[in-house]
């Protein structure tokens, strides 16, 4: 885990933004054969592989303190990338020991935690905090609960009520979203957020996914998996400052297509909480640039044909058009032909 | 996706208590130490028994603090004639028993958006109430509490309302002809208001035709009924993935022989309500009888769907997509 | 970016009384008279005991006027306010709900801007959505909510609109009932001064 580092230079600015080599291989590829169509593909979210992203619950990776700094740095532009609709306090506290029960539990070198009833004392080496609090007491807090935690977890954080056999997005923390406004959405149901998405309703897509979620259990989380690409490693692609993103869409080229065209896969959780009876979802997102793609040459081959092949609505709702054709001309070169492996291993 | 129960939590009973002649309250605490799941009040836990001969998983509804999580406390019902479970409960279980519990769901929890919410409870109907109530009290929503039972020997909990929330509960008492006005209560309710209620069926029904009758749109209207899976004839099923014959007696449910059976099948609620455990119907020689209350009228005659934790069929050979 | 064919756009369907509904609020403004008039008629028919249960609170505009209202005094109800301004209309309608009682429905009738702020005010008191009806008629003018600096604009008529950040925005169908708003994204973000052409779209 990187602790030394410039703030403000990372996902902006300068784009410091790189992955080590073992960052690269740990990558979790969104695509498991040579095409992609949405499904449901909700899975258990159990552990998987040691030193996968799946390894824990809630993954800290090399980018963890930067994450943490751009988000305070978004934040501090637009405080309202973080809202919780007054009767989600009791969901935020659920949240927040998700949180700390979870880093502590799987990184235990970085963060601790002791319970003494309600007495609480959270510490949290690599960001430089020690926290005493009392669990249910807002007071106790410098900040709401909800808000304390995420500040220091990557991804984005949404809190959903459950009723009246729906869910509704009540509050989150969102600052690295890919195009999408929580702020615009609080107070949507669950079809309602997902109205501006294509195809899905057609195919039953989000029936399915909302009738599931309804009956997802205490200690049974799930997951799933969602992709775009974006254009330098920005995490704040959300529609609230397009005006600065937009423009990078245009300016993909054959020389740059390597370096500033990013793959960017979302390790979507979803966890039933348990004072709330409401669900978390936790949006965490990962980057690698086109060249380190291509780097792993079964990944250059697979991630050439799925853009190639991609439903042309998909790739429209992503906003790919622009750069796609440069995107799948540059990945041509390293596919042979050659059959892939199912699965999304590197080799 | 597969489904497994495996992950029960062990618990050992710290004490019972006879409160009526028919109801035992027990607490119940981790053989490992430590907190139990924090939950949501209205929640309940599936409590599996492993009798000599059968394996019984009763839901019971938490009844203890969701702030306290040193133990859960149910309130078992000696239900008479027992298809087994409480009958269990009550005789076999002692001090010091241990059990297996999964963790828990809830079905019944209270509206975060009322305006106010109004507890409707009859017997042993109170005890998911009970949990709702510590929390109803740390808030700011106006709510009441009405309950209903034979008589006040007949009361669990009487003494512990009356002391409590004297302004918000009101106890009734069929031996005194007092009932539920439930006609009056609905009438006279704000907007934004939330019913609940939880006891045997025939009250739930009447409460919610009334609050139909008056007005009351679905959505604010909550019911939770404990009524066990109703028995019928004995039948046959044939598991078709799974490639294993099961025998239904008449006091098993379905999902109960394929458990017993030793196949995994997907439940959560138990009493038909919540889905889960629908299962897609191959074949059958004979007529499924629907006891559920989630599959809508066109998928009912269908005959292609099934909830096996309150359904059954008359037949000689069922055929399922398990 | 998905523009249209949203899911999350409002749909309406003509108002037909709930004869499971006990206390009747019709509300309406402009045009929205006629729906209300027929409203009114079909549940005096269906259901004559209800009209002492129900109440009319109407907005006139400069289209709807005198005429509209006399349509309603023809039936005999439990009330029949005329305001002069929705402002009016909508804090009298908090007063009113905070009175009402479960078993209450709620009609509203007019253009999709005005229905949008009624129902705000419904969501506050937790209203279900089986105890609101609506029906859209008049302008299809929208209220457009600035995605990029949150400001609300009026009454738009057009694909895309200037908003005063200066930004031209791009109307699409993504509604939030919280905000009674669509949202308004910049349209020449990528390719800055590349606009369409305006189009009167929302009349």
């Amino acid at each position: 885990m990187n602790v030394a580092l410039k703030q403000g230079d990372i996902y902006r600015g300068a784009w410091g933004f790189r992955n080590t080599p073992d960052a690269v291989r740990r990558f979790p590829l969104p695509f498991p054969e040579d095409r992609y169509m949405y499904s449901v593909n909700i899975e258990p979210h159990i552990p998987g592989p040691k030193g996968s992203v799946i390894e824990f619950p809630i993954d800290c990776d090399e980018h963890y303190v930067e994450e943490c700094h751009e988000r305070a740095i978004v934040l501090e532009e637009d405080p309202l990338r973080y809202q919780a609709l007054p009767h989600m306090m009791s969901a935020q506290w659920d949240t927040l020991e998700l949180g700390m029960q979870s880093l502590s539990q799987s990184y235990p070198q970085h963060f601790t935690l002791t319970r003494l009833g309600r007495h609480w004392h959270w510490i949290n080496r690599p960001l430089g905090l020690d926290q005493h609090f009392t669990f249910g007491d807002p007071a106790s807090l410098p900040r709401q609960p909800l808000e304390y935690i995420t500040r220091q977890l990557q991804g984005d954080w949404v809190i959903m009520d459950q009723r009246d056999n729906d869910l509704w997005c009540e509050g989150g923390m969102v600052t690295g979203p890919a195009d999408w406004s929580m702020d615009f959405d609080l107070g949507m149901s669950f079809k309602e957020w997902h109205g501006p998405v294509p195809l899905g309703h057609e195919m039953g897509v989000f029936d399915r996914a909302l009738r599931f979620l309804l009956n997802l259990r205490l200690n049974e989380p799930v997951r799933r998996y969602n992709w775009t690409m974006t254009v330098h490693p920005r995490l704040d692609t959300s529609p609230h400052n397009y005006d600065r993103w937009g423009p990078d869409r245009g300016g993909v080229t054959m020389q740059n297509v390597a370096d500033i065209l990013h793959l960017r896969t979302e390790l979507q959780g979803l966890w039933r909480l348990p004072r709330s009876n409401g669900i978390v979802f936790m949006v965490r997102t990962y980057m690698l640039s086109l060249r380190d793609v291509a780097s792993i040459p079964k990944w250059a081959r697979r991630v050439h044909r799925v853009l190639r092949d991609l439903h042309p609505a998909l790739a429209d709702y992503k906003g790919l058009a622009r750069h796609r054709p440069i995107a799948v001309a540059y990945l041509a070169q390293f596919d042979d032909g050659t059959p892939t492996t199912p699965g999304t291993a590197p080799e | 996706m597969s489904h497994t129960h495996a992950d029960t939590i062990a618990v050992r009973v710290l004490a019972v208590e006879r409160v009526t002649p028919q109801i035992k309250h027990f607490t119940l605490a981790p053989i490992a130490g430590g907190e139990l799941p924090a939950f949501s009040g209205g929640s309940h836990i599936i409590v599996v028994m492993r009798g000599a001969h059968r394996v019984y998983r009763n839901p019971y509804s938490l009844m203890s603090s969701p702030n306290e999580l040193d133990n859960y406390q149910i309130s078992v019902l000696r239900v008479d004639p027992s298809r087994g479970g409480s009958a269990f409960m009550h005789e076999q279980v002692r001090v010091g028993s241990e059990l297996e519990i999964a963790h828990p769901v809830n079905l019944f929890g209270l509206a975060k958006l009322a305006r106010k919410h109004l507890l409707l409870a009859g017997g042993i109907g109170i005890t998911p109430f009970m949990a709702q109530l510590h929390d109803l009290r740390l808030g700011d929503v106006p709510y009441e509490l009405h309950y209903a039972t034979r008589s006040p020997e007949h009361g669990a909990y009487c003494e512990l309302m009356s002391r409590a929330e004297p302004q918000r509960c009101r106890l009734y008492h069929d031996s005194e002809q007092r009932l539920i006005d439930i006609e009056g209560l609905l009438s006279r309710q704000a907007l934004g208001t939330h019913v609940y209620v939880c006891g045997p069926s025939g009250m739930i029904t009447r409460v919610l035709d009334r609050a139909h009758a008056l007005g009351w749109p679905d959505s604010h209207v909550h019911y939770e009924k404990f009524s066990a899976p109703p028995t019928g004839e004995a039948f046959d099923a044939w598991l078709e993935k799974s490639r294993v014959a099961v025998h239904v007696l008449p006091d098993q449910s379905l999902l109960e022989a394929i458990e017993a059976a030793g196949v995994d099948a997907p439940y959560l609620c138990r009493g038909g309500v919540c889905g889960f455990c629908r299962t897609e119907v191959i074949a059958v020689d004979g007529e499924l009888v629907h006891n559920d209350h989630f599959l809508s009228a066109e998928e009912k005659a269908s005959g292609k769907l099934i909830m096996p934790c309150v359904s059954r069929a008359r037949c000689t050979k069922l055929v399922l997509n398990l | 970016m998905l523009i249209t064919g949203i899911r999350s756009k409002p749909v309406y369907a003509p108002l037909q009384p709930d004869l499971q509904g006990r206390y009747h609020l019709m509300v309406g403004h402009g045009v929205g008279a006629a729906p209300l008039s027929r409203l009114l008629g079909d549940l005096a028919q269906a259901q004559p005991a209800a009209l002492q249960r129900t109440r009319i609170w109407f907005v006139a505009d400069a289209v709807a006027s005198a005429a509209s209202t006399e349509a309603f005094q023809a039936v005999s109800i439990a009330e029949l306010r005329t305001f002069n301004a929705i402002d009016a209309l909508l804090s009298d309608l908090t007063a009113a709900m905070d009175q009402a009682l479960m078993g209450s429905r709620l009609y509203v009738a007019g253009p999709e801007s005005f229905m949008g702020l009624v129902m705000r005010i419904a969501d506050r008191f937790n209203l279900a959505k089986d105890e609101v009806r609506a029906e859209e008629c008049g302008t299809l003018a929208r209220r457009v909510h600035c995605i990029h600096c949150r400001a609300t604009i009026d009454n738009v008529r057009t694909n895309i609109v200037q908003c005063r950040c200066d930004r031209w925005l791009v109307v699409r169908d993504h509604y939030s009932r919280r905000l009674a708003a669509y949202m308004g994204v910049m349209v020449d973000a990528e390719c800055p001064g590349d606009r369409p052409e305006i189009k009167e779209v929302f009349l």
